[in-house]
């Protein structure tokens, strides 16, 4: 309480803080220099926070560090919650940690402010070749004055699956779809309904606290891509295509009433007790969502992974998790070299197991772990083909119109606050308002 | 640094003996100030005055950003700003109320402590407790007590049979702010409780006891002694308060974020995503500048109106 006595000013003088820390960077050091017989130090950034995954990321900093007494990495534990910000200050104060976990839609914005080092040129053959373009995609931005670049090495990827309750959908009779026979949008509502038993089950729970990368991903399906490019300028646009998605979960929460409305404000793994207990017999989530459901499910629960749904097409926009490495690193081959080591075949296969997801390496996509139909490892791993490039990724400013407009608009429509029409006005006027303070 | 630090002791003696004399011994106060007014002048004038600077450019976030003087633009851009004037109603919402309920929770609670209590040593103690609490702790502890399945204020309606479902505190649009009042008037009261103490304990018997005599009863008491005794001391506590809750910052910033969808989003809170989330410092600083004058011009009126009613 005391403190904030001044915070009317704090915003500023951290501002200038920041910024004058940020001029005078230039001669500012590393720990250690890089000269003949020193040891170097770097340090990484890592942004795990599941049990399995945070093992599998100290023990292969120590494995590097054994091997590599002269490049010692240091472990720094970061949060999702709050990476951006921490980033934003370390970097105006001119001193990032060299290697930095984060995901691609963050990257955008940082690789337009120089932030990050371009790694086209210093990629090695083998890790360029062993991920596939669509996946480097994800990482490709425009550097801010005209170029292009790629200012990450995506390892993870998260698709969007349903996660289903074995005994209810055969109770129901129902289609069991297949990758190669997935389930369409209108048959997933058929059977939502089919499931919905008043009082006792809904057919599905769409757990939309953080709404916009769920829906904007989902949109694909159906060609929405929200954002378009006008002669070098972007805006936004909610047309058919991208109402579609955005239609048809409203009418399952409000029309056919086959989900659940009071799920909407959970977020993570809110909504699991009730679908262990029977209550949603469907549960779309991101495929990381199978470990918090082998971790928490009761003793004989029988659960299945639905394959991605199906629109016009199958596709989903790709967030990948990124490590890229600060442009005011004093070790920019050092920490390539970590990332090469740290991403290559085999541990990108440990990360994938650890954080439950789809590892962008083709070699790791073969590790007979990867692809067991177990846990539905094998929808997993099936459903990282339908990943696309999310329009959205190179969208200056999306950030601040997630946050400020998509957000609270997209809560507003699906708790039935405003109607379709009101919302794609919304999302479209005052969104382009905000990204036109960008484009200046 | 070294000669300011001797200049003191061999000048103060001869400022001492000369008294109260007239110019000359002022510039010695002066320099005998200077050690503390450095890191003063360092620290936070500084960049206070740089921060005024920055509301008047363009800076922005990045390695390459080039800063330019834009006059008094981001202070157009401020007004047309829809987005910052419903973050500052809420932050006069939260500001007004948490102060108001703060003074009333707060003199309640400084006029029982005043009452001779058992035990009256250690509860004034506890009402502290909340005090010691940096900010943050504040707001995880109290996640927890509002979280919607694990949270002993759901298990607690529900064991009452308040509520029938877990009601999501800290997400439901038009409960979140509400919630976060509460959290606010909480960690808020102890120092109001104490300042209120003192000045009870500083109001003189007689009184009272004069009252007593013409027959008054507790409320007339309360009324026409005690509240007009206290005056001062409620303007100083409430003017001090309503500062201190409209610059709020970590205990909001832990709670919600400023979510769901804007609904908590202080000014204070709006200011810094401006600046460290979408990295537009100089609008940020503006923001800074804007909300001092508005502070300062509310707390103006009120004070002024106090003073003239006090005369």
């Amino acid at each position: 309480m005391r403190r904030s006595v001044k915070t009317a000013m704090a915003v500023a003088v951290a501002a200038v803080l920041g910024l004058s820390a940020g001029c005078g960077s230039e001669g500012g050091g590393g720990a250690a220099g890089s000269g003949s017989g020193e040891s170097v130090k770097l340090r990484f950034l890592s942004l795990a926070w599941q049990k399995e995954s945070l093992a599998a990321n100290k023990a292969l900093v120590e494995e590097w560090n054994k091997a590599n007494p002269k490049i010692q990495v240091e472990y720094v534990q970061g949060s999702w919650d709050n990476v951006n910000d921490q980033l934003v200050t370390a970097f105006e104060a001119g001193d990032p940690p060299d290697v930095i976990h984060n995901d691609s839609p963050a990257l955008a914005g940082f690789a337009g402010r120089g932030y990050l080092s371009d790694l086209s040129k210093t990629l090695p053959a083998e890790l360029k070749s062993d991920i596939p373009q669509a996946a480097w995609d994800t990482v490709t931005f425009s550097d801010g004055k005209g170029g292009q670049g790629v200012y990450g090495v995506p390892f993870l990827q998260e698709s969007q699956v349903i996660l289903a309750n074995k005994k209810l959908l055969e109770e129901a009779k129902v289609r069991i779809p297949t990758t190669e026979e997935p389930w369409t949008w209108d048959e997933f509502s058929e059977i939502a309904k089919k499931l919905t038993k008043p009082g006792k089950t809904f057919g599905a729970a769409w757990a939309l606290k953080s709404p916009v990368n769920r829906v904007l991903n989902l949109s694909l399906n159906f060609g929405g891509t929200f954002f378009q490019d006008n002669g070098g300028k972007t805006t936004v646009k909610v047309g058919p295509e991208e109402k579609e998605v955005l239609q048809r979960i409203h009418d399952q929460l409000h029309k056919d009433k086959s989900a659940d409305p009071s799920a909407l404000g959970m977020g993570g793994a809110d909504p699991l007790p009730a679908f262990f207990a029977g209550k949603y017999a469907l549960l779309p989530a991101g495929v990381f969502m199978r470990q918090q459901v082998v971790e928490q499910a009761p003793e004989g629960f029988e659960w299945i992974t639905i394959p991605p749904l199906k629109g016009q097409t199958a596709q989903q926009g790709a967030v990948s998790q990124t490590l890229s490495v600060a442009a005011d690193s004093k070790h920019q081959e050092e920490a390539m070299k970590f990332i090469s080591f740290f991403l290559n075949g085999p541990n990108q296969a440990k990360l994938a197991k650890g954080d439950w997801l789809v590892p962008t390496s083709q070699s790791a996509a073969k590790d007979p772990s990867l692809t067991t139909e177990e846990n539905g490892w094998a929808v997993a791993a099936a459903s990282a083909k339908n990943l696309v490039v999310a329009p959205y990724l190179k969208v200056n400013g999306f950030d601040e119109w997630k946050s400020k407009v998509a957000t609270p608009t997209l809560q507003q429509y699906f708790a039935n606050k405003i109607s379709l029409d009101e919302a794609a006005k919304k999302l479209v006027d005052e969104g382009n308002k905000v990204l036109e303070r960008y484009q200046r | 640094m070294t000669t300011t630090l001797e200049a003191p002791p061999r000048k103060a003696p001869r400022a001492r003996s000369r008294g109260t004399g007239g110019g000359r011994g002022r510039r010695e106060i002066l320099l005998l100030m200077l050690p503390a007014l450095v890191p003063v002048l360092v620290f936070s004038v500084g960049p206070l005055l740089y921060g005024i600077y920055l509301a008047f450019t363009d800076a922005r976030s990045g390695r390459n950003a080039e800063v330019s003087f834009t006059g008094l633009e981001n202070f157009g851009d401020l007004l047309g700003d829809g987005d910052f004037w419903s973050s500052f109603r809420i932050g006069l919402i939260w500001a007004v109320s948490v102060t108001v309920l703060q003074f009333l929770a707060s003199l309640g609670l400084a006029l029982l402590l005043n009452q001779n209590l058992r035990l009256r040593g250690l509860a004034r103690v506890l009402a502290l407790v909340p005090w010691a609490m940096p900010p943050v702790v504040i707001g995880l502890m109290w996640r927890l007590v509002y979280h919607p399945n694990a949270g002993i204020l759901n298990a607690t309606l529900q064991d009452l049979g308040l509520i029938s479902h877990n009601v999501d505190w800290l997400n439901d649009f038009s409960i979140a702010l509400p919630a976060v009042i509460v959290v606010g008037v909480w960690t808020g009261m102890p120092q109001t409780t104490v300042v209120l103490l003192a000045a009870l304990q500083g109001v003189p018997k007689e009184l009272y006891e004069a009252v007593h005599v013409d027959g008054a009863g507790t409320w007339r008491r309360f009324w026409n002694i005690t509240l007009p005794q206290l005056r001062p001391v409620i303007v100083a506590i409430t003017s001090l308060d309503f500062v201190w809750n409209i610059n709020q910052f970590g205990l909001v910033y832990v709670l919600t974020q400023g979510g769901p969808g804007g609904r908590t989003r202080l000014p204070m809170l709006f200011a810094y995503e401006e600046a460290f989330r979408y990295g537009f410092f100089g609008y940020a600083a503006a923001l800074g500048v804007a909300i001092v004058i508005v502070v300062l011009a509310v707390l103006g009126v009120y004070l002024w109106r106090q003073m003239r009613e006090a005369d």
